[in-house]
């Protein structure tokens, strides 16, 4: 089959409509950088979907679980390996996702007689001030979007993973304009379960291409949250600690929801 | 065809969260071969530990405390006197190292990067049993280096338990990485004989047993004992009165580690030892 360019380009094309269509209910996440940290959050999954990667990067995915696992470990096992080899301070995000984890999602996705990894992953990496952060999303055929935006972009303190592709352009138009990178946590946190709504609301009526009206945003959050539980995880930019992943249990966090 | 840089097979370590196991397979870990037994006829030379240094830990009122003299030597000679051998491995873990420094910090930096591997991979903490025993297969897999004559390490971890029963744990290892739990006390090193003394001595007989002192107490019973220890072990600093170097001294409990800050030790051993 493939020894037809024709056959190839179709089989490829036929392969992302497939990926596309088993990601397509993913549930979003975010990765908001805030004055003190970076906030990963999503709400409600029976699965974990936040992870620690290494001192100071975490990982958010969509996808099939077997395929995000494959994928956590690899770079779990990377980082370990060169901050072990050299040191903590050589482990870099960039270097991680760029020459490691990118090409081989490539390879897998172009081999047409394997299987691709269905998983759509956002990793963040925290540095010493909120211009320092990086942000990288890493789709299934190994294509890179940097601060969830390109090079010839401005640059954004956040970055957020979805479904579809409108869903995730829903999330960021809210998040250009209501979030900060200076904000405090309080507003942060705010701020990402909104987009969470918008952006999963996206999900469950594909039609609508714009942002709904804040009331029905907050409407829809609070029936979510009632019987949902939130998902949520720190790294922190508090240098005194080499660690700085942290697990925000829901309970914490409820209390300062605004309305 | 050469193995892709991102381990996708079903046998990565990542599985298990084994990180030495994950070392050895990219070749950053060598485990020493036990050297072959010398012809017969050729006399066999005798092993000779060659621990030099004092280290001790007892459980008192505020948790484990920690303590180990700042000397390095090589055989006669005194080549440090600011070397740490009292090592964090993670938020509640400490190991106390007497022995050959290179094997022993790299020891713990295979021993840190283990826990914090399962951590991440397994998405669990390792129990404190799981911790005691890599260090122990650590020692183990040593041990043929130990036979070399190179290499000895006997090492002291403490570390805070919250599961079942809320309490700190302290073990003693042997160079073949036999582990022992201690009750109250426990010391490693050329000066131990000395420091073991001591802490039975004070234990039993003591104004009160050892888990009963406060903590400007306990310090000052370290400070004692290590000045004790130094006072006939050549390898051990004690306190260097001229230099001004006073021992490591750090406490674990259910808050974590903190290191006693220098000022505080200088202000009981002026007041309680010197």
């Amino acid at each position: 089959m493939i020894e037809e360019p024709y056959r190839w380009v179709e089989a490829i094309a036929n392969r992302r409509e497939y990926i596309e269509a088993q990601l397509a209910s993913g549930s979003p996440i975010t990765a908001l950088g805030y004055r003190d940290g970076i906030l990963f959050l999503t709400i409600g999954q029976t699965r974990q979907k936040i992870f620690e990667i290494y001192d100071r990067i975490a990982m958010g995915a969509i996808g099939h679980p077997g395929d995000i696992e494959r994928l956590r470990m690899a770079a779990i096992e990377l980082a370990s390996t060169e901050g072990f080899t050299r040191s903590a301070a050589d482990v870099s995000l960039r270097r991680l996702v760029h020459y490691s984890l990118s090409p081989v999602m490539k390879s897998a996705f172009e081999q047409v007689y394997g299987p691709p990894y269905l998983a759509r992953m956002l990793f963040a990496e925290v540095g010493e001030r909120p211009s320092e952060d990086l942000f990288l999303r890493v789709e299934y055929d190994g294509e890179i979007a940097t601060k969830g935006a390109t090079y010839a972009q401005v640059r954004q303190d956040f970055a957020v993973l979805s479904g579809t592709r409108q869903s995730g352009e829903l999330m960021e138009a809210f998040l250009k304009s209501q979030h900060a990178a200076d904000a405090s946590f309080e507003a942060t946190l705010n701020s990402a379960l909104e987009a969470w709504s918008i952006g999963h609301m996206s999900l469950q009526d594909s039609d609508s291409n714009e942002l709904p009206e804040r009331t029905a945003v907050v409407k829809y959050r609070q029936e979510q949250l009632a019987n949902r539980g939130i998902e949520a995880a720190l790294l922190e930019r508090d240098a005194s600690r080499a660690i700085r992943f942290r697990s925000l249990p829901d309970t914490e966090l409820r209390s300062l929801i605004n309305d | 065809m050469e193995r892709s840089p991102v381990a996708v097979d079903q046998n990565f370590s990542g599985a298990t969260g084994d990180f030495p196991a994950l070392l050895r397979s990219k070749g950053l870990l060598a485990s020493a071969v036990i050297a072959p037994t010398q012809d017969a006829g050729t006399p066999q030379k005798v092993w000779q530990p060659t621990e030099a240094t004092t280290i001790l830990a007892f459980k008192f009122l505020g948790g484990v405390l920690v303590a180990g003299d700042r000397r390095a030597t090589a055989g006669n000679t005194v080549v440090y006197d600011r070397a740490d051998k009292v090592l964090e491995i993670d938020r509640h873990s400490i190991m106390a190292i007497a022995g050959v420094p290179a094997t022993a910090w790299e020891m713990a930096r295979v021993l840190e990067h283990s826990f914090q591997y399962f951590r991440r991979t397994q998405l669990q903490e390792m129990s404190v049993d799981g911790k005691v025993r890599a260090l122990s297969k650590l020692l183990r897999d040593n041990f043929g280096f130990v036979m070399q004559g190179v290499g000895v390490v006997v090492p002291i971890f403490a570390t805070y338990d919250s599961h079942p029963k809320p309490e700190t744990r302290l073990y003693f290892y042997d160079a073949m990485g036999a582990q022992f739990e201690a009750t109250d006390y426990a010391a490693t090193g050329s000066g131990s004989p000395a420091v073991r003394g001591i802490l039975y001595y004070e234990n039993n007989w003591g104004a009160k047993p050892l888990h009963k002192l406060s903590e400007d107490e306990a310090v000052s019973i370290a400070l004692r004992a290590l000045d004790t220890a130094a006072e006939s072990d050549t390898s051990t600093g004690g306190v260097d009165r001229m230099g001004r170097i006073y021992p490591i001294i750090k406490i674990v409990s259910r808050e974590g580690i903190t290191t006693f800050p220098e000022n505080k030790i200088a202000a009981v051993f002026k007041e309680t030892v010197a």
